[in-house]
């Protein structure tokens, strides 16, 4: 019997963006107790990507995040989408004002706090909500695995113990270049916001469908799955938690003066066939004009 | 290659039954549906019946599901059944419950996608036991045999191999079409169905319909409603919604085309069912374009959310089970107190945001559909080596007066398919020989083949019987001397006799006409009829807004091409499209894919798939 794989996702909590949900200061700082929580896009396809291995090799997930307690909801999301098996909420006043690098520390200390040893960590590409993308590769660096950036697509050999993965590069200039590598596990691997998980057998897709059945049941009754640490539980140093461990001042936000609008709206009425022809004329031209390089 | 004792094509509840039997049986098989979720493509009136034959045996529903009689989510129990003639405003009304009785262990009022859902849980849980299962979002592209294998080809997946194959994939069967187990069915095997779901509260149905909670009313309409075409309107009531629609036969459509969107309107602007659907519905008010844009968004906002809390209010309050749910989470303590809280929100609407409550009816969905004619299009030899049909796929839809019945029919099928292959998998007998004469055996001894066979003249005295009061000298001459002959038992008997030596292909014509399904109801209405009036103006939404309303995932390659762009056929699509997806240009006509609803209405001339796996529409009710 092979070793099952051990994955640990680590995911966000971020603000919606979705129109209606979103509020900010006067100071144009986010005001994150009136704007709603989700969990991140890229951090739910970072959960997709470890249903994968659910769904092709059985692997055991565990979610952890960092949040305020009522963080535990994102935590339900990412166990809806990843049938995950455990999840992990850490949770404590000090771990506040974290920048990237206080953050890695804590989820370096909170993957190793999880059940058994990791052979994967997903995370997303980054945070949409001011995060830059060093959280996944610094995390990486304290827990010592390979990291492997923008995986597009992966597989594992779990006997080999290997993994092979596609990494969509792109540099300027140049059409995207996808890269094939291959790394021994312990790997952690940030997931591309293009990943989507394929199966293309039926016996892979009655594997999805039942662990999706899974996930939803677990979902439903996701506090029983849940466990919540704080930092003396966690075990991290003061030193390098929370805004002790944080270098990065943040000096001033300044809101994105607003451009003068360039283009023009104009209202079309869809129903009649006149204003439609014309609207047609225009793109023609428009197209017409178009220099394809 | 994967390989698997049974692959099913298509998850509807013919389908869905088959696969369900098939784990009764505990054999292995796997479902593969192209819609995202299981069952959300497939549309009904309806009314699911479970019958008991006095001669033939049928498989009911609650054989293939041991729980459905506890459990399923069904609507209502019909225990009214009512025929209406109509001629502009008046109305002439019949009693047929008793037709609706016979043979009939029940009848329950159904939404396919909502009980569709309940299926496919219960037939996966069971097939999941031997290794099978349901896999949404596939689209069965083409099956070969390569000598003795059989492999089926997907959009989305390897190939897969089977040992037998069920096809339950509708009336617009492409797995009949590519094997060439059939033509594809003419206009004159089909009928368009369309209908549109209207939401009204629980306890106004009860309190219209005259019905309790659990039971329910079904209302049938012909005469002017159908705008001249043979066919017939319904309106049955479901737990909070009524389902609104008719079925007119596609030759008659053809060759007098109007839009199915007018279709379904002039049935709603029909006096009697207008009063059945109105409720009050809450209008807002203008906001005033000199206050800040922030002011008015917020005024916006703050609107609809006030709205929606007195129309979830609302419901609650007007439904039994709302009513205790919200006691019982311990919201409210009393009815008295919802009530206080919903003529406060109504209050709050009207003198803060200015919303008035008018009288109005609520459309949540339109659909359509074609169904099969099994009187003249059931396929006789139902199978191609080793594939069964079932269901709409074999056309196998029973169309007797006011009689629609398919869902009972396809799962008794499926039943059949399902048992076929699982007696020959025991017998380690596979033939195709076998397998089609076997199931070819078993269907024919189906009461429904029957039915789509011959007159059952026990059916026939019912109408006969009700029809009898009413003075022969006012219906046409024809018919009334028809009636009178009839109503004689000898001579009907006698009679029916000699009609089904006839068949049902000399005799369909002179039944089924304008003169049977306009003519005479309008005749009847016109001179024994009551008037109705109308209480309100309703405002029909757009087509625009019906379209709107309804849940697509697009695909950016066309599922169907028009392969005759002048032909009339295809100008006649024109009009015929639900949705509108074809317009003419040039003499030619052209598709626009992406409001398709794969009715199937465009199929006889044109290269017509399914959509790939998850695209296309995903209907909330069906
Ligand atoms: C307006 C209206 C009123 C009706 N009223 C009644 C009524 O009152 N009582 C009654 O008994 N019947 C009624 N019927 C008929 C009844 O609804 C149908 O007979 C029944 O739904 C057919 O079920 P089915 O499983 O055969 O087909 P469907 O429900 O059409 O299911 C076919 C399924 O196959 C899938 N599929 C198709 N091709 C493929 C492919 N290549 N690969 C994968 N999947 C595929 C489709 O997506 C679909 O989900 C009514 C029908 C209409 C339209
Ligand atoms: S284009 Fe689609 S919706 Fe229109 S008639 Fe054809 S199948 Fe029906």
């Amino acid at each position: 019997m092979l070793t099952p794989l051990n994955i640990a996702v680590i995911v966000k909590l971020e603000p919606d963006f979705s129109e209606g949900n979103v509020s900010y200061n006067p100071d144009g700082t986010l005001n994150r107790a009136e704007t709603k929580n989700i969990l991140g896009p890229h951090s739910a396809l970072a959960a997709s990507a470890a249903f994968y291995s659910k769904v092709r090799y059985g692997a055991h997930v565990s979610i952890g995040t960092m949040g305020p307690p009522n963080a535990d909801l994102i935590l339900q999301s990412a166990q809806q989408i990843s049938d995950a098996d455990e999840t992990y909420l850490f949770s404590d006043r000090i771990f506040a004002g974290a920048d990237t690098l206080g953050t890695a520390e804590l989820l370096k200390a909170g993957i190793q706090k999880m059940q058994g040893k990791m052979d994967l960590v997903f995370s997303g590409h980054r945070a949409s909500d001011g995060e830059t993308g060093q959280v996944g590769p610094q995390t990486a660096w304290k827990l010592g695995f390979t990291f492997l950036g923008n995986v597009i697509d992966y597989e594992v050999d779990v006997e080999k113990r290997t993994v092979r993965a596609k990494r969509s590069i792109r540099l300027q200039g140049f059409h995207d270049i996808i890269e094939e590598v291959e790394a021994p596990l312990p790997v952690f691997i940030a997931i591309d916001p293009s990943y989507k998980s394929v199966f293309n057998t039926a016996s892979q897709r009655l594997a999805c469908e039942k662990y999706k059945k899974e996930a939803n049941d677990r979902a439903q009754n996701f506090k029983q799955y849940l466990k919540v640490l704080n930092a003396e539980q966690l075990g991290a140093d003061p030193k390098l938690i929370g805004l002790a461990g944080s270098p990065t001042i943040v000096f001033k936000v300044e809101k994105i003066p607003k451009g003068k609008a360039g283009r023009q709206a104009e209202v079309v009425d869809g129903s009649s066939k006149e204003e439609m022809g014309r609207v047609v004329a225009r793109l023609r031209q428009a197209l017409s004009t178009m220099v394809i390089k | 290659m994967e390989k698997y004792d049974v692959v099913i094509v298509g998850g509807g509840s013919s389908g869905l039954a088959a696969l369900k039997q098939l784990s009764n049986r505990g054999k292995q098989a796997i479902l593969l549906e192209s819609g995202g979720k299981v069952g959300s493509k497939s549309v009904s009136g309806g009314i699911l019946y479970s019958k008991k034959p006095k001669k033939a045996n049928v498989h009911n529903v609650e054989d293939v599901y041991e729980n459905f009689l506890t459990d399923a989510p069904v609507e209502r129990k019909i225990t009214k059944y009512i025929l209406h003639s109509t001629s502009k405003d008046k109305v002439f009304s019949m009693d047929l419950t008793s037709a609706h009785e016979y043979e009939a262990n029940f009848g329950y009022s159904v939404l396919m996608n909502k009980l569709n859902k309940w299926f496919a849980d219960q037939a996966n849980e069971s097939a999941q036991k031997y290794g099978g299962g349901i896999i949404p979002g596939v689209h069965v592209r083409d099956i070969k045999w390569d000598g003795d294998k059989t492999i089926i080809y997907t959009d989305e997946l390897e190939e897969i191999q089977a040992s037998a194959v069920i096809a339950s994939d509708g009336v617009n069967s492409e797995i009949a079409n590519i094997t060439g187990a059939r033509k594809k069915f003419s206009p004159s095997e089909l009928y368009q169905g369309v209908k549109v779901v209207v939401k009204l509260p629980e306890d106004i149905i009860n309190e219209r319909f005259g019905v309790s909670s659990q039971d329910g009313a079904a209302h049938l309409f012909a005469g002017d409603v159908t705008l001249n075409h043979i066919g017939g309107g319904f309106v049955y009531t479901n737990k909070n919604t009524l389902s609104v629609g008719g079925v007119y036969h596609l030759d008659s459509l053809l060759e007098n085309p109007v839009e199915p969107y007018e279709m379904i309107n002039a049935l709603l602007k029909n006096p009697m069912i207008s009063e059945f659907v109105k409720d009050q519905v809450p209008v807002k008010k203008e906001i005033d374009k000199n206050l800040s844009k922030e002011e008015q968004i917020r005024i916006r906002f703050a609107t609809t959310k006030l709205i929606k809390s007195w129309q979830e209010t609302r419901d609650a309050v007007l439904s039994s089970s709302g009513r205790d749910r919200l006691i019982k989470s311990g919201k409210y303590a009393s009815e008295d107190e919802i009530r206080t809280q919903l003529s406060s929100l109504q209050t709050q609407m009207a003198d803060k945001y200015g919303v008035t409550l008018e009288t109005d009816y609520v459309e949540v969905e339109y659909s359509a559909k074609l169904i099969p004619d099994g009187k003249r299009g059931r396929m006789k030899n139902p199978f191609i080596k080793n594939v069964l049909f079932t269901g709409d796929a074999a056309g196998r839809g029973i169309f007797i007066g006011p009689k629609i019945e398919g869902l009972n029919v396809g799962i008794d099928d499926a039943v059949r398919a399902a048992n076929t292959i699982a007696d020959a998998l025991e017998k380690n007998n596979l033939s195709h020989d076998n397998l089609g004469k076997s199931y070819s055996n078993s269907l024919e001894e189906s009461h429904y083949t029957k039915d789509m066979k011959e007159i059952d003249k026990d059916y026939l005295k019912i109408f006969l019987d009700t029809a009898k009061d009413i003075p022969r000298d006012i219906l046409s001459s024809k018919y009334g001397m028809v009636i009178k002959l009839m109503s004689n038992d000898t001579l009907r008997n006698f009679s029916v006799g000699f009609a089904n030596i006839l068949g049902y292909e000399k005799l369909l014509p002179l039944v089924e006409s304008e003169e049977t399904y306009v003519k005479v109801p309008m005749e009847l209405a016109d001179r024994l009829g009551e008037k109705i009036t109308s209480s309100y103006t309703m405002s029909i939404p757009s087509i625009a807004t019906r379209i709107g309303k309804l849940n697509f995932s697009d695909d950016e390659m066309s599922h169907i091409k028009v392969i005759k762009p002048a032909s009339d056929f295809m100008k006649k699509m024109v009009t015929l499209c639900p949705t509108r997806c074809y317009s003419i240009e040039n003499d030619k006509v052209m598709i626009q894919h992406e409001g398709c609803i794969e009715c199937g209405t465009c199929y006889e001339e044109t290269d017509w798939k399914h959509t790939r796996g998850e695209k296309g529409i995903t209907y909330q009710y069906g």
